[in-house]
């Protein structure tokens, strides 16, 4: 059973790197980013890049992935995103064409597949990363056995949420920030420069998800489709969570991974994400605000 | 208004024209991708009725579609010959014995555990009648709940698009029954008297024809009767509508459930042109692949709406001919889509009547001030 937690806990970790984006955009905002699934994908190919090009492990692809997918995400933000403020489905149905402009821009290798040119790395194939020697196998602690990798991927996690609540809470951007979730027009009327936020807001977001990207590239498989599931679980996070509630969506990713790997344990993997996709509708119907959350959307 | 309703109804007439009279000039090998097309054609209407008109964004539609697929599927393929010969009187979907226990009683009564629901099946009828009363009952239920408790905007995109997904995962998991992951092929023609659903046959193409015309010109009288009136009200704001003492939310359930009436009835016609169901209806892109084509054509105009689901269509069949080109216009599809929603946010169907506006305005008054009526109304309907 502890392992079945162990493995729930990590399964969390991820949703939670790939909620924490998305809750922040679509909190502050009001942006829902169909491409944030798009950001972890970028995220796995930088960290199957930087091996191949740079020679370089997966920690050492964290960062790299941080700042591609952050500055990936500033472009969105700079070139589409601001132009639907205030329109929601819009947003939604805008970056679900983004998602698939940068789905095939990997599939084509940039397009440079035309000019007979191949990166590898690239293209529509499926791609791996091996996990360093480190961080492989098994250690034990208080009598229970843990895989290494799962429990670098929790404490990564633990760190960035660390990190981003600090941001938050604790900074005078984290302050403009949550002012704007609360409300974005009393917190432009004070002052707050909102479009400068909401870029470095959404470039944050962004780059998280490339984080997540790096570590999910350690345990599955990455090709140009992989994104897309990751943004439906990210966003039923942020839903279940309360929209705007940082805590919220900590405690549901929890709440939701280990439902998922409590589940797969005892019937399977398909299964349990249909009892996900079951509870979070009850969750909807019955609490519409979310289960933690200072206001609804 | 009554002169804008003309031309709308000029438009329907030429476009149902048009596509009567298509197998005139077409071989039988596009006719039945032509009526491919029509079917989604006629998801573009269902996605304007509860968008464009209703304001609901279902990313679930696929749910409709699929389970109207699947019940007729269910049907055609005890209809099968790969059924009928697998040596017992009454016949036995062919993956049923590839996956059934040893020693397992070769009946559709008790070949596997659920194996029991398939036997009303046997009727074509059954599944025909299912094929709307299915998704009309799932509908009726999710919409009860949803908007009985006033659950609006994204949350009900997100309700649906967690449904479909769900019920698409429970299809797969239920392998000896639908047979998961494949889905249900090889399956027999639909039999109407003389008439079999032959798909590359001109009958089955005037079929969906017709059925697209009905369904076309149905939603387009629908959404001007007093119930579309107030639909659109209540789209444009749900709280005026509710003080204006109208029940809103028996209104929401009655598109969203015509609409899902729509998608079930379209997901017949497919199985019957592409002869196979699969998961992959169900598909959370093919859910919002629908959207796309509507809002490329014109999520408030039902016309618009299904003439761009049928163009995106046809134009992808032309350039999909040319291997490279395949996965280019994938991103290109993605480019139009951002590019329409930045900057025709009502599709080619809103500029078309903005033209048509500006064209008609300076020749009376009257007109114009029609012009501004349908002006404020549509900038009310993007704000929404």
């Amino acid at each position: 059973m502890i392992d079945t937690m162990f493995i729930g806990l990590s399964l969390s970790s991820i949703l939670l790197l790939v909620a924490l984006g998305l809750a922040i955009t679509y909190g502050a905002m009001g942006v829902i980013n169909m491409a944030h699934g798009e950001m972890v994908m970028l995220g796995a190919y930088t960290a199957v890049l930087s091996r191949i090009w740079l020679d370089a492990n997966i920690v050492m692809a964290i960062p790299i992935a941080f700042v591609v997918t952050a500055i990936v995400g500033l472009v969105i933000e700079r070139v589409i995103v601001r132009r639907l403020y205030g329109r929601l489905l819009d947003t939604l149905l805008a970056t679900w064409g983004v998602a698939i402009l940068i789905q095939q821009a990997i599939r084509l290798e940039f397009g440079l597949s035309f000019f007979g040119i191949h990166v590898e790395g690239l293209g529509p194939g499926l791609q791996n990363v091996p996990v360093p020697a480190v961080l492989q196998g098994t250690f034990h602690l208080a009598g229970v056995e843990i895989n290494t990798y799962r429990a670098f991927i929790i404490v990564v996690t633990a760190a960035l949420a660390a990190v981003t609540w600090f941001l938050l809470q604790r900074t005078s951007i984290g302050m403009q920030v949550r002012a704007i979730i609360r409300n974005p027009k009393m917190a432009a009327a004070c002052g707050v420069d909102v479009a400068r936020v909401n870029a470095l807001t959404f470039a944050f977001g962004s780059g998280l998800a490339g984080i997540a990207g790096v570590m999910m590239s350690g345990f599955k498989t990455v090709f140009p489709d992989m994104g897309t599931p990751m943004v439906v679980d990210g966003f039923l996070v942020v839903v279940v969570g309360g929209v705007g509630s940082l805590l919220g969506s900590v405690l549901s990713a929890g709440l939701l991974g280990e439902i998922n790997s409590v589940v797969a344990a005892l019937k399977n993997d398909t299964i349990a994400r249909a009892v996900i996709f079951g509870v979070v509708i009850l969750i909807i119907v019955v609490k519409p605000k979310g289960l933690f959350s200072f206001r609804g959307r | 208004m009554a002169s804008r309703q003309r031309y709308d109804f000029l438009l329907y007439g030429l476009f149902v024209a048009a596509i009567l009279l298509a197998p005139l000039m077409l071989d039988e090998f596009w006719l039945n991708r032509i009526a491919k097309y029509l079917v989604f054609g006629m998801l573009g209407v269902a996605v304007a009725l509860s968008w464009g008109y209703a304001g609901i964004l279902n990313l679930g539609q696929g749910l409709f579609f699929g389970a109207g697929a699947y019940m007729l599927a269910m049907s055609l393929k005890l209809a099968s010959p790969t059924s009928l010969q697998q040596g017992s009187d009454t016949p036995v979907p062919d993956f049923m014995l590839w996956n059934a226990e040893p020693g397992a009683l070769t009946q559709l009564c008790c070949i596997n555990k659920g194996s029991f629901i398939w036997l009303p099946f046997q009727s074509q009828w059954f599944g025909v009648a299912m094929g709307i009363v299915l998704p009309v009952v799932i509908a009726t239920i999710t919409g009860l709940i949803v908007f009985r408790n006033r659950i609006s905007g994204v949350f009900v995109s997100i309700i649906t698009l967690a449904l479909v997904l769900l019920v698409r995962l429970l299809v797969i998991d239920a392998q000896p029954l639908t047979n998961g992951f494949n889905g249900l092929t090889d399956l027999a023609w639909l039999t109407i008297g003389a008439f079999q659903s032959d798909p590359y046959s001109r009958a089955t193409y005037y079929l969906v024809a017709i059925a697209l015309s009905l369904v076309l010109v149905g939603a387009r009288l629908l959404v001007s009767t007093r119930a579309g009136l107030i639909l659109q009200a209540t789209r444009d704001d749900e709280t005026r509508a509710r003080y204006l003492g109208l029940d809103v939310p028996s209104y929401q359930i009655f598109f969203f459930v015509v609409s899902a009436a729509i998608c079930g009835f379209a997901g017949m016609l497919y199985v019957m042109v592409s002869e196979f169901a699969s998961p992959t209806f169900m598909d959370l892109s093919f859910s919002i692949t629908m959207v796309v084509w509507a809002a490329v054509g014109g999520r408030s105009s039902i016309l618009g709406a299904c003439v761009g689901a049928i163009l995106i269509n046809m134009i992808e069949a032309k350039v999909s001919e040319t291997k490279a080109l395949v996965e280019v216009w994938k991103a290109v599809v993605g480019l139009i889509f951002v590019l329409v929603v930045l900057y025709l946010p009502r599709g080619l169907g809103g500029f078309a009547h903005d033209l048509l506006d500006r064209w008609r305005a300076p020749a009376t008054e009257a007109a114009s001030d029609e012009g501004l009526v349908a002006e404020s109304r549509d900038a009310l309907a993007e704000r929404g």
